[in-house]
């Protein structure tokens, strides 16, 4: 009796164990890293919801949270929901210091995906001792090249081609374009990484403008300054190529001011794949028929061209988890992001580590789906995320369309005086239902 | 259960009234050189007896010996004291403090002489004894103050016996007094440091670059440095000193003035007279921010956050542009009494310019903090425009020549190393504008360097940090800050809360009982529900330009 008891509870035992052990093994291990449990991932954002920034981008976490709402209500990755944690940073250094410090200190995530800015997110990167934390540090949201020195940003992931890079490709435009070339050309960019990298690329790429770069402090480009430029160019003769190198504000400023001056046909625009959004520009009261025939660079489809797979698939996630807010470039950047977020954590596999994932997309980073129409460069030895562009021309409605009719996709480096050369990319299709499945 | 002891300690201490003083001068007999007045001083809940006196080299102490004693004493060094007596001018020594020499001692830190009470009142109803000296001499008196120390806590364990463990704390120069004290002598058992001081090195040039940035950008009158020291006191070099002063006071208001009526476009101070108006058509607010980020001083202050603007279309230009360029101002105001009267009592005290930037690289020390702070500064151009005025070959910005002995003798002033042998606690500011916190990034390189050279004992030193709330200038409705009536956490040079100072306190005392560094999660334990504080071993706070 005694016995037959012992063996009983013997027996419940080890079929508790056992059981116990079948379950677990098919649940993934919990972790050491912070931020990541059985059942959830979360993830961290400081960027600009609010402030002038904020009308411009405060649509992007919006846009990943949607995605990934789409993804928990698909299972999750590996059965893990992924959380969003948002904070606002408004584009300014110091607060962008402090909100990254909250989100690795105080919300305590895994890592962080799609910070926006350089000023703000070089600062940050040093303040939260992302690199001592080893905190993988996703998709970063600028084009400054510096981004992309493993050393100093061991964590880092770019997702922007350069701005070096938009500058070597926009000359060679600019050099093989016949309406373009003989033109005298002149540049108005932003004083500071920004700008000094776009600088640079023409400078590699051995393009020579007519006269010194008229540069503005972020923020500072006043109507009366951008009137003042505008004017000192109008006697140039013909029809001269006006780059602007800015941020989008800055180029709505310049375009105000010329047709306050009755000079938007005077100039041959184009504008910076940062600058250049046309739906953004139409918002801060640029008139349609200012930005109808300018030209900009891009190295995604057109938000507005629903039918681009990933933008239709993007669409029906953003109607359905992102209720309200219009489909634009910046949704579509943001839901581009959260995808290739959800591939680098199932590239890293059910045992989600930091580590894991920075070498996940190191090695697996360049297969990756996307809706951009040029490769994603991400290796062992490159944190470049995009690497070219193609040029288009915005019409009234602000779509961008490819200009002379044909999409031509370029790529290049930053640093090289190489040339751009012509790229045959062809993207991967877009994931069923825009889950991603791969491993 | 814990309630209940919590409630019996909050009651304790805020039922601890003095109820009465008796006082018996008892002349010491532990020594000849020595004279020791008792003070017994009865509470409610407790009562403690006090000693103060003079040591044979007339340094002033006391001590606080409470009845029920439990082996342990805090031994407090308090920070640096102008040794050079200024006269009262407002905005720099208002209130006189620096009309005096201020030699008497204290046992406690605190914001104001009140939380000093309060907080020696609270470990004294715990049952530590508290000790604390004052030098004859002040200004950077380390080796005084050292001396002074050792001497006391020989004349504390005469007097009574019972001493077992000491904590050695200290804030400002008392921090590095405290470090110092624990490294060279085996006499410490637990270290806190509380906004501690860098080396003299850091200190010194931190000063001299503040007011060499002052001189060549908003007045080449001033003087700078290499005040007249011919003799003593030399009444020469006194004036040359307050003609400095009163200068700085003036470019400090001219400047403040200027961005009052425009802070996108402030003017340059008259004064200015070196600068070409080629550069004068840069905002001077960011030759201002320029020289915060060259010296080291923070780009937040009490009252402004280098984030919030007011509401309106100046919103954002104002957090990214202008608010660390006030900052740096404000700070700057607030630190110039102590940082001219302790700049010129080095100089004093070691007889010659203890400052040198012949071979100081300003364009390459901005680093990454001309990207970062690029629209602040009015971009690149205008950035690299005022870098070249301050180039070596500019006569319009003549570099300093130190003296080579001058600098030697301040740099040997008995400073600490790194050499952590003993659990160390440092409590500092995010933006301290007087101390700020490179230092101790500076200090924890130091002790990495010590430890790997096998002269420090690993795992010996926790940094524990006070931060500023995440946003919080607060604007009138023209958009001009409000300064605080209470300093902000986080800012200014001392703005621990008695709770902080007494947390810290406790975790020291363990750890002189123990041996051990309390471990991260019992420290952040410690300061639960404290959101001003942050405990991250990761956190590496920028060096000071002046140690990169």
């Amino acid at each position: 009796m005694i016995r037959n008891t012992r063996m009983k509870r013997f027996s419940i035992v080890s079929v508790v164990a056992t059981v116990g052990a079948l379950v677990f093994s098919t649940l993934p291990a919990q972790a050491a890293d912070p931020g990541v449990s059985a059942k959830e991932i979360v993830l961290g954002y400081s960027g600009p919801l609010t402030g002038s920034a904020g009308q411009v981008y405060g649509k992007l976490p919006g846009a990943m949270k949607a995605y990934f709402d789409h993804i928990n209500a698909n299972g999750g990755v590996y059965g893990r929901k992924i959380k969003l944690v948002v904070r606002d940073d408004k584009y300014l250094p110091t607060l962008a210091a402090t909100q990254t410090t909250n989100l690795v200190l105080n919300d305590k995530v895994f890592a962080l995906v799609g910070a926006l800015g350089t000023a703000t997110h070089s600062k940050a990167y040093v303040a939260a001792s992302l690199a001592k934390k080893n905190v993988p540090d996703l998709f970063v949201n600028t084009g400054f090249s510096g981004f992309a020195d493993k050393a100093k940003y061991p964590t880092t992931f770019t997702i922007l081609p350069s701005y070096a890079m938009e500058a070597k490709i926009m000359a060679k435009f600019i050099k093989e374009t016949p309406t373009l070339a003989p033109q005298a050309s002149f540049l108005i960019a932003q004083d500071d990484e920004f700008g000094v990298d776009g600088v640079n690329g023409f400078k590699l790429a051995g393009h020579k403008f007519a006269a010194p770069a008229t540069l503005y402090p972020q923020g500072g480009l006043s109507a009366a300054l951008a009137e003042g430029a505008l004017t000192g160019l109008s006697a140039v003769p013909g029809k001269p190529v006006l780059v602007l190198f800015g941020t989008t504000d800055s180029t709505a400023t310049i375009l105000k001011a010329a047709e306050k001056l009755s000079l938007v046909s005077k100039f041959t625009w184009i504008a910076g794949s940062v600058g250049g959004d046309a739906n953004t520009l139409l918002a801060l009261g640029v008139k349609p028929a200012t930005i109808n025939g300018a030209l900009a660079a891009s190295f995604f489809p057109d938000a507005k061209n629903a039918t681009d797979s990933y933008v239709s698939e993007f669409m029906k996630i953003n109607t359905k988890y992102n209720s309200g807010v219009s489909f634009d470039n910046v949704v579509l950047q943001g839901m581009n992001s959260a995808m290739l977020t959800v591939q680098s954590l199932r590239a890293a596999g059910k045992n989600l580590t930091r580590t894991g994932l920075i070498e996940a997309i190191e090695s697996k980073g360049a297969g990756f789906a996307s809706a951009g129409l040029v490769p994603l460069n991400f290796s062992a030895t490159s944190r470049v995320g995009y690497n070219g562009y193609w040029f288009g021309q915005l019409n009234e409605k602000g779509e961008l369309k490819p200009f002379g009719g044909k999409l031509a996709i370029y790529t290049t480096d930053s640093a090289s005086t190489s040339a751009p050369t012509a790229s045959s990319y062809e993207r991967k299709p877009v994931p069923k239902n825009g889950v991603p499945t791969n491993s | 259960m814990k309630n209940l002891k919590l409630k019996k300690g909050l009651t304790a201490i805020l039922s601890a009234a003095l109820i009465t003083t008796f006082t018996v001068v008892i002349p010491s007999t532990a020594r000849a050189d020595v004279s020791c007045t008792e003070v017994s001083k009865l509470y409610s809940d407790f009562s403690y007896e006090e000693c103060v006196g003079t040591d044979f080299q007339g340094a002033n102490f006391k001590i606080r010996m409470p009845e029920k004693f439990n082996g342990t004493l805090f031994l407090y060094s308090h920070g640096i004291r102008n040794q050079v007596l200024l006269p009262i001018i407002p905005g720099v020594n208002p209130d006189g403090s620096y009309s005096r020499v201020r030699n008497m001692p204290d046992v406690a830190p605190g914001r104001t002489a009140a939380d000093q009470e309060a907080n020696a009142l609270n470990l004294l109803s715990q049952g530590y004894a508290l000790a604390g000296a004052s030098p004859r001499n002040q200004g950077w008196a380390v080796p005084e103050a050292i001396e002074a120390n050792l001497n006391l806590l020989e004349e504390a364990k005469t007097l009574y016996p019972k001493i077992k463990k000491i904590v050695s704390w200290g804030d400002s120069l008392g921090g590095h007094i405290s470090q110092s004290l624990s490294e060279q002598y085996g006499v410490i058992d637990a270290t806190v440091n509380l906004h501690m001081a860098g080396s003299a090195s850091a200190q010194f040039n931190y000063a001299g670059d503040v007011f060499w940035l002052t001189k060549v950008l908003f007045d080449p009158t001033m003087k700078g440095s290499g005040y007249t020291n011919k003799s003593p006191n030399d009444p020469e070099g006194y004036a040359e000193f307050l003609g400095d002063v009163t200068k700085a006071l003036t470019v400090l208001n001219a400047l403040a003035t200027a961005i009052g009526r425009n802070p996108v476009a402030p003017a340059w101070p008259e004064t200015a007279t070196n600068i070409p108006a080629s550069l004068k058509a840069v905002p001077v607010r960011s030759a201002i921010l320029l020289l915060g980020l060259l010296s080291g001083i923070p780009t937040q202050s009490q009252t402004y956050d280098a984030s919030s603007g007011p509401a309106g279309p100046l919103e954002t230009t104002f957090g990214v542009a202008i608010s660390p360029a006030l900052a740096v101002l404000e700070n700057y105001a607030a630190a110039l009494a102590l940082g001219t009267v302790s700049y010129y009592d080095a100089e004093t005290r070691c007889g010659g310019i203890v400052f040198d930037n012949t071979a100081t690289d300003y364009a390459a020390r901005l680093g990454d903090n001309g990207d970062i702070f690029a629209a602040a500064l009015s971009g690149k151009t205008a950035t690299k425009g005022l870098l070249g005025f301050l180039n070596p070959l500019n006569p319009a910005a003549p570099r300093v020549k130190g003296d080579a002995k001058a600098i030697e003798c301040i740099n040997n002033q008995s400073q600490y190393a790194g050499k952590v042998t003993v659990p160390t606690i440092t409590l500092s500011q995010t933006a301290d504008n007087i101390t700020p916190a490179g230092y101790v990034q500076s200090f924890k390189n130091k002790y990495s360097q010590m430890v790997a050279s096998k002269k420090a004992k690993p795992g010996m030193l926790l940094n524990i940090w006070n931060k500023p709330p995440d946003t919080y200038t607060k604007f009138t409705a023209r958009g001009s800050g409000i300064a605080p009536t209470v300093p902000t956490t986080g800012t200014t040079h001392y703005m621990f809360t008695n709770q902080q100072v007494m947390a810290v306190a406790k975790l020291a005392a363990a750890a002189a009982k123990t041996g051990k560094l309390p471990s991260v999660k019992t420290a952040k334990s410690a300061f639960k529900g404290d959101a001003s504080i942050f405990i991250d071993p990761d956190y590496t706070p920028a060096l000071l330009p002046q140690d990169k």
